[in-house]
């Protein structure tokens, strides 16, 4: 039963993509007229996503360092 | 009738762990991390404003360029004054206490005359034309630039202000730390955006 619904859905997935093959840009970052706007849009949605994941495993790591190493 | 006295064996309380930071220290580190992406922030943005500027040309026609090699002496007092900071901080850090109160003024009177240099540039760019409403070029060049020189001000009163505490034998060393931490990354932050906005 589970099997058949899984199937079903598959299928209307699959027919979905098929009546519309159209690409979609939903947003600025996958078009502009020229390939220096582009980079700049990849390049600083990748600052912006990576910073703070950076600092946040840094004070974490830098923490974890201060309490194996002794109170303040 | 007989009274039951049960005698509980002797339990110490569990002792509270050790701070691994001091509050004022941590509270630092979460502003420090807010401000950091602010200023990222406003670099994607000035980097992406350049990248889709009118046939590749920057600055702006019309508008004037900003000084870079006036502003490397600035950049200069910056960096010198978050070194002999650091100096002091370590110093301060080893119990040399008083001693170290030259290197802190020394460090405040750097950064104020960062801030009075860039003070001096921004009369000067006001003159050539350059203003927050002449272009994108001017508003974000105003904005990025001015809100690191607030941050600069409200740094370097911290400092003034931990040199008073100092002499007067009631500064402790979190609290050094704590406003060094800010003044690290106002100094830290700068070469980015010189090279950023100014190149």
């Amino acid at each position: 039963m589970r099997a058949k619904a899984l199937l079903a859905a598959l299928l209307c997935a699959v027919g979905l993509l098929a009546v519309s093959p159209d690409l979609a840009y939903a947003c600025p970052v996958c078009f502009d007229r020229d390939d220096e706007a582009r980079l700049a849009f990849l390049a600083t949605t990748g600052l912006l996503t990576l910073l703070p994941l950076g600092m946040v495993g840094g004070a974490v790591m830098w923490l974890r360092k201060r309490s194996r190493s002794g109170p303040a | 009738m007989t009274a039951d006295a049960t005698i509980l064996p002797f339990r110490p309380r569990p002792r509270k762990p050790d701070k691994v930071v001091s509050n004022g220290v941590m509270g630092m580190v979460l502003v420090v991390f807010v401000e950091v992406m602010l200023f990222a922030g406003f670099i994607s943005a000035f980097v992406i404003v350049k990248s889709r500027a009118l046939g590749s040309v920057w600055p702006p026609p019309g508008q004037p360029r900003l000084p870079f090699e006036r502003t490397a002496f600035n950049t200069a007092a910056l960096v010198l004054s978050g070194v002999v900071l650091f100096v002091a901080h370590r110093g301060y850090q080893r119990d040399r206490g008083k001693a170290v109160g030259g290197l802190l003024l020394l460090a405040t009177l750097l950064g104020g005359a960062f801030v009075a240099l860039q003070g001096v540039e921004w009369a000067a760019l006001l003159q050539e034309g350059l203003t927050l409403t002449s272009s994108t070029y001017g508003s974000l060049f105003y904005t990025i630039i001015g809100a690191h020189a607030l941050h600069a001000i409200v740094a370097i009163c911290a400092l003034a202000w931990a040199w008073g505490r100092l002499r007067a034998g009631r500064l402790t060393k979190e609290t050094l730390s704590t406003v060094a931490l800010f003044w690290y990354f106002v100094v830290l932050v700068w070469p980015f955006l010189y090279l950023q906005v100014y190149l």
